[in-house]
């Protein structure tokens, strides 16, 4: 088969998809219709008892955290697992002989953006630690306040060279913190079973309902600071690994 | 929700996959990614879904755009064709 059947033919399967997609798109019900299949059962239940069943006053954290614990437990595991997969193909730095892209460059960074970096990461790193906090109160949360951290330390590292960033984080600071969303979620989950509840249970009963409250918000203050330490460390690691020049 | 904005990013985003896809250069495309990122952390938010909207911002238009532009400084800029 030549290359202009091989394109034509190509072309055509991609416009039968098209259209089988076209159809299962109209099949679909309207976004926002409240006879939705998915109006209908979990979502109500979520908004009404939402926030006395799941225990935060951001239902979004509530759900996440508590109605889907198991689903979130795995995607923390998820990211401990990227890390791994990147640090089995690729070394960790080595803070004495690597060097990053930035300080093997030819170009010198500019001004600019060094005094830009300066001043602002520490803002950027306060945002993400309001964001960790009040993960249970409004948007956001453990990972995104995560993300951002890791964002700002690798905003820093393009800027200032890796020398400058991974001597502020050592590797034997890293390691240990970034297993600690697992852990920390693991450890809040287990809790509840030492009172005989089962596992990722936050609210535990027996007590007055602002001791209880106290234990909720505790637990899952716990949750989030883990993940966000976690997230942070996870994305400046792999940043590191994959960003770093061995001298040959 | 404002129509007219919704549209004004739906089509951006659309143009911007389009402009992924036809740019050689690597580096454009993962720039021009990053901005595709940007346009639908907005969408989310349109959308009212502002915890995605931090990640996608956070994640999609910062992390993964330095680490795609790290794999082309250790690889090879242009895409063979």
């Amino acid at each position: 088969m030549n290359k202009k059947v091989q394109n034509y033919f190509v072309l055509i399967v991609m416009l039968l998809c098209w259209a089988v997609f076209l159809f299962a798109v109209a099949e679909m019900p309207l976004m926002g219709d409240p006879g939705n299949i998915t109006n209908t059962h979990v979502v109500p239940r979520y908004l009404e008892k939402g926030v006395e069943e799941g225990g935060a006053p951001n239902i979004v954290t509530g759900i996440i955290l508590n109605y889907r614990g198991y689903d979130t437990s795995g995607e923390v595991t998820v990211i401990f697992t990227a890390l791994i997969g990147v640090l089995a193909v690729l070394k960790r730095e080595n803070i004495k002989k690597d060097k990053s892209l930035v300080e093997i460059s030819p170009v010198k960074t500019s001004v600019i953006v060094t005094t830009v970096v300066k001043f602002l990461t520490p803002l950027i790193i306060l945002f993400a630690i309001y964001m960790i906090l009040h993960g249970d109160v409004s948007p956001g949360g453990g990972f995104q306040g995560g993300a951002i951290t890791g964002g700002s330390i690798i905003a820093f590292t393009l800027t200032f060279g890796l020398l400058a960033t991974m001597r502020k984080f050592r590797l034997s600071i890293r390691i240990p913190l970034e297993s600690s969303a697992v852990l920390a979620f693991i450890a809040s989950g287990l809790v509840a079973m030492f009172f005989g509840l089962p596992f990722l249970t936050f609210l535990i009963p027996g007590f007055g309902f602002h001791t209880q409250e106290l234990i909720r918000h505790a637990l899952f203050i716990i949750i989030e600071i883990g993940i966000g330490v976690a997230t942070g460390i996870i994305f400046a690691s792999i940043f590191a690994a994959m960003g770093k020049v061995s001298k040959e | 929700m404002v129509w007219h904005l919704d549209l004004v990013l739906l089509l951006f985003l659309v143009a911007t996959a389009i402009g992924v896809y036809r740019t050689k250069d690597l580096l454009g495309a993962a720039i021009i990614f990053s901005a595709y990122s940007l346009t639908m952390a907005i969408v989310w938010q349109q959308l009212s879904a502002p915890d995605l909207a931090l990640t996608e911002a956070a994640v999609g238009a910062g992390v993964t755009t330095v680490l795609f532009l790290i794999t082309i400084s250790r690889t090879t800029r242009r895409e063979d064709d």
